[in-house]
């Protein structure tokens, strides 16, 4: 199985601040991965990072076999990486059908995509018309991944999904994305343990901006040891 | 569309209960809006009809034209969160550039040589850019060749300029000064212009010139290689075409000068108008692409330094116009088609608009054509145009976007860069085609940047900063109440227990706008029409 991105031993400043000190990491093709880690380990910033949003310093990061330091950010995404930020990021000015639209890299990658997104989130295709200020967080989050699945995505990076959702409106984003992930790679960051273990196939920890441990979840789960130290509690 | 849905969707909010939602949301802003409608109101009390009239139509004039400020400032202030301090001495540069093309086309015609030349260069910048790129020098070095490259460029751009015709004007020459030509123009006497010559042979003045602009073309790229090693080099076609395009144009020009300045010294002033108001616009457009590009764009990271580069901006335009056009204040006279004074004028009637006369009496109401409906007619299409621009079009769609959050637009694979680009280089244009639409009626000088820049602040503060109906409702506003406190100061005001009715003084006109900023921010932190979290 070929890796769809690869990183090696990124580190990338934030002003002064060295927020990654050391990120390695493989995405198989087809899977899922989780990046897990504390509150400030460095995950959301390892995804802007692939995105060049917040650019490597050093370290290489290939993207099918591509390599993305000093790219800019709207090309590395144009190659076909979706991006659902963790405050989801919608447009509150646009309405939900052109929140979708703006994301349309081709001429009618709506129209063509329309019917398996709105299979994914029947609720958006009855709030077209609604703007995106209106909807609820449940909506919002829907409509962010929505967003990245208008263009032909090879990989999503997927931020904290379930941050703040009901737990049955969990339930259906979880069983959105394993229905997306039948056709598009998925880098998941997640807080809740539970949701990224029955999620994801693979696994990789971050720690104070290092990448500590990976391998599979199956693994993991059976773990104690290695939750408690890395993700707190289990 | 396809209904995929097993539940039964809950049903959408009813239209009356949507209407009720939004008076509940909306009660203050609803409220201000009918207290001022209803202060505007009662002045009909207090002043007679005809007054009345003509009071509300010059609101409506001294509006527009600070919309189309304010409306370029907001687009900017939005999208890039860049407060363009510099934008009132664009607008004015525009009504200068505009007046020029409009009373002295042959010293346009001058200019088109020396700019075909310069933007050439400018249109080569790939090719300067794979020059620069296999320099190998320290990051120091770099930096110091950039600017001694810039500063020689620049020197030998100016030298070169000195020996086109147009530098033999010297404003201060009273029958030289523009106020002569203005008046020449305005009485149909023409003024004795004689075509200036060269210092030099033309083609030594082309060549220098060509290869200063080249120069200061190519520190661009050294400093634009230095802060993105992955910017363009290729040199496509298109590239040389448009810089081949460009020197074609600037030699044809040269040739054909003189017949082009009589074809266009020989056009109605109604034409030449229309040529000058484009001729400004896409000037403006050309100079916010070119501003963005080469200084505001290196410091997107350090706002602060941005605010400051553009208030240095402000004051090299304002002493570039000073130079160039003089101090002193003159006046632009209006189209043929808005000027009439002979028989029949002047027109009465609504079907005297198209009279051509200077001024259209209705009831009680003087009306002066151009000023009083011509100028609020523009405000107006450029404000349904631009409307429509953002709800209709998808760079709209991107730039309202960008307005909530740029980075996101850029995730999405969008090059935020170059609508950034667009968006500074429409909202120039907008300013500069406001000042030559302001220019006729009320005349060009060095301050009138200043002061027009202040009331867009004024109305975008109302409006509420980042939003484009709120820039439109502000200027209306600043407008009303500036013109109302200056029709009491001649009719005054019958306030209860005064002996005397109250007549504001002149100092009040401008404090009246900062009164009504404070007033509705008072009231409504965020402006009419600001979103909460900004």
């Amino acid at each position: 199985m070929s890796n769809i991105l690869e990183l090696r031993d990124v580190q990338t400043f934030i002003g002064r601040f060295h927020i990654l000190e050391g990120v390695s990491l493989d995405v198989p093709e087809g899977e899922i991965v989780a990046l897990l880690g504390r509150n400030g380990a460095g995950k959301t910033t390892t995804l802007k990072t692939i995105l060049g949003l917040t650019p490597a310093r050093e370290g290489e990061l290939l993207f099918e076999d591509v390599d993305l330091s000093g790219r800019h950010s709207y090309d590395i995404a144009a190659m076909g990486i979706g991006y659902v930020p963790e405050n989801r990021a919608i447009f509150g000015d646009l309405s939900v059908e052109e929140n979708l639209r703006i994301a349309e890299r081709k001429k009618g990658d709506l129209a063509r995509k329309s019917d398996f997104i709105f299979g994914l989130f029947p609720d958006l295709e009855r709030l077209i018309k609604l703007s995106g200020t209106k909807l609820s967080g449940g909506q919002q989050q829907m409509l962010a991944v929505a967003r990245a699945l208008v263009p032909d995505n090879r990989l999503l990076l997927i931020d904290e999904p379930s941050e703040g959702l009901a737990p049955v409106i969990i339930e259906q984003m979880m069983e959105a994305i394993r229905a997306l992930s039948k056709d598009t790679t998925v880098l998941l960051v997640e807080q809740n343990f539970i949701v990224a273990s029955r999620l994801a196939a693979r696994y990789v920890i971050i720690e104070e901006g290092r990448s500590v441990k990976s391998g599979a979840m199956a693994d993991l789960v059976d773990d104690d040891e290695a939750i408690k130290r890395y993700l707190g509690a289990a | 569309m396809t209904a995929t849905t097993d539940a039964p969707a809950p049903a959408p909010p009813s239209a009356n209960r949507r209407r009720a939602d939004w008076f509940k949301g909306n009660r203050t802003r609803m409220m201000v809006i009918v207290v001022l409608v209803f202060l505007f109101g009662t002045a009909l009390l207090g002043i007679d009809s005809g007054d009345w009239l003509v009071t509300i139509l010059r609101s409506l004039s001294v509006a527009a034209v600070t919309f189309l400020v304010a409306s370029g400032l907001s687009l900017i202030f939005g999208l890039m969160d860049v407060l363009n301090l510099a934008h009132g001495e664009l607008f004015m540069l525009g009504a200068y550039v505009g007046w020029t093309v409009y009373v002295r086309p042959d010293t346009f015609v001058d200019a088109l040589v020396p700019l075909g030349i310069m933007t050439a260069a400018f249109a080569l910048l790939p090719l300067w850019r794979r020059m620069v790129k296999h320099l190998t020098m320290s990051p120091r070095l770099w930096r110091v060749m950039t600017w001694v490259v810039a500063l020689v460029g620049l020197g030998v751009v100016i030298l070169a300029l000195t020996w086109f015709p147009f530098a033999k004007w010297n404003p201060d020459v009273y029958a030289e000064s523009p106020i002569t030509y203005s008046i020449a123009l305005d009485t149909g006497i023409p003024s004795n212009i004689t075509p200036a010559e060269f210092d030099v042979t033309p083609v030594v003045a082309f060549v220098v010139l060509l290869i200063g602009s080249a120069l200061v073309a190519g520190a661009v790229a050294l400093s634009q290689v230095r802060r993105d090693p992955g910017a363009r080099t290729e040199v496509k076609p298109s590239t040389w075409a448009a810089a081949a395009g460009l020197l074609a144009f600037a030699v044809i020009v040269a040739v054909g000068n003189t017949a082009i300045t009589d074809w266009l010294f020989g056009l109605s002033t109604t034409w030449l108008f229309f040529i000058a108001l484009a001729v400004a616009t896409l000037f403006g457009a050309a100079a916010g692409a070119f501003i963005e590009v080469t200084m505001i764009r290196p410091l997107y990271a350090r706002p602060i330094y941005q605010l400051m580069l553009t208030l240095g901006l402000a004051f090299i335009i304002l002493e570039l116009v000073r130079y160039v056009w003089g101090r002193a204040e003159f006046t632009m006279p209006a189209p043929a088609a808005f000027n009439g004074a002979g028989e029949g004028c002047p027109a009465s009637g609504v079907g005297g608009i198209f009279s051509g006369c200077r001024i259209l009496e209705i009831g009680d109401s003087r009306i002066r054509i151009y000023n009083e409906l011509f100028v609020p007619l523009v405000g107006l299409i450029v404000l349904v145009g631009v409307s429509l621009l953002l709800k209709r079009t998808r760079i709209g769609m991107v730039i309202r976007a960008g307005v909530q959050d740029s980075e996101m637009v850029e995730a999405l694979g969008i090059n935020v860069r170059r609508v950034f680009t667009m968006v500074f280089a429409l909202g120039v244009a907008l300013a500069a085609l406001g000042g030559v639409i302001a220019a006729p009626s009320v005349g060009l000088s060095p301050e009138m940047g200043a002061r027009f820049l202040l009331l867009a602040l004024i109305a975008l503060a109302i409006g509420g900063l980042t939003s484009f109906p709120g820039a439109a409702a502000g200027a209306l506003l600043v407008g009303l109440i500036q013109q109302f406190v200056i029709k009491y100061g001649q009719v005054g005001i019958d306030l209860p227990f005064m002996d005397e009715p109250f007549k504001p003084s002149p100092p009040l006109v401008p404090a009246s706008a900062v009164i009504l900023m404070v007033v509705i921010l008072l009231l409504l932190p965020n402006g009419l029409f600001g979103r909460e979290d900004r």
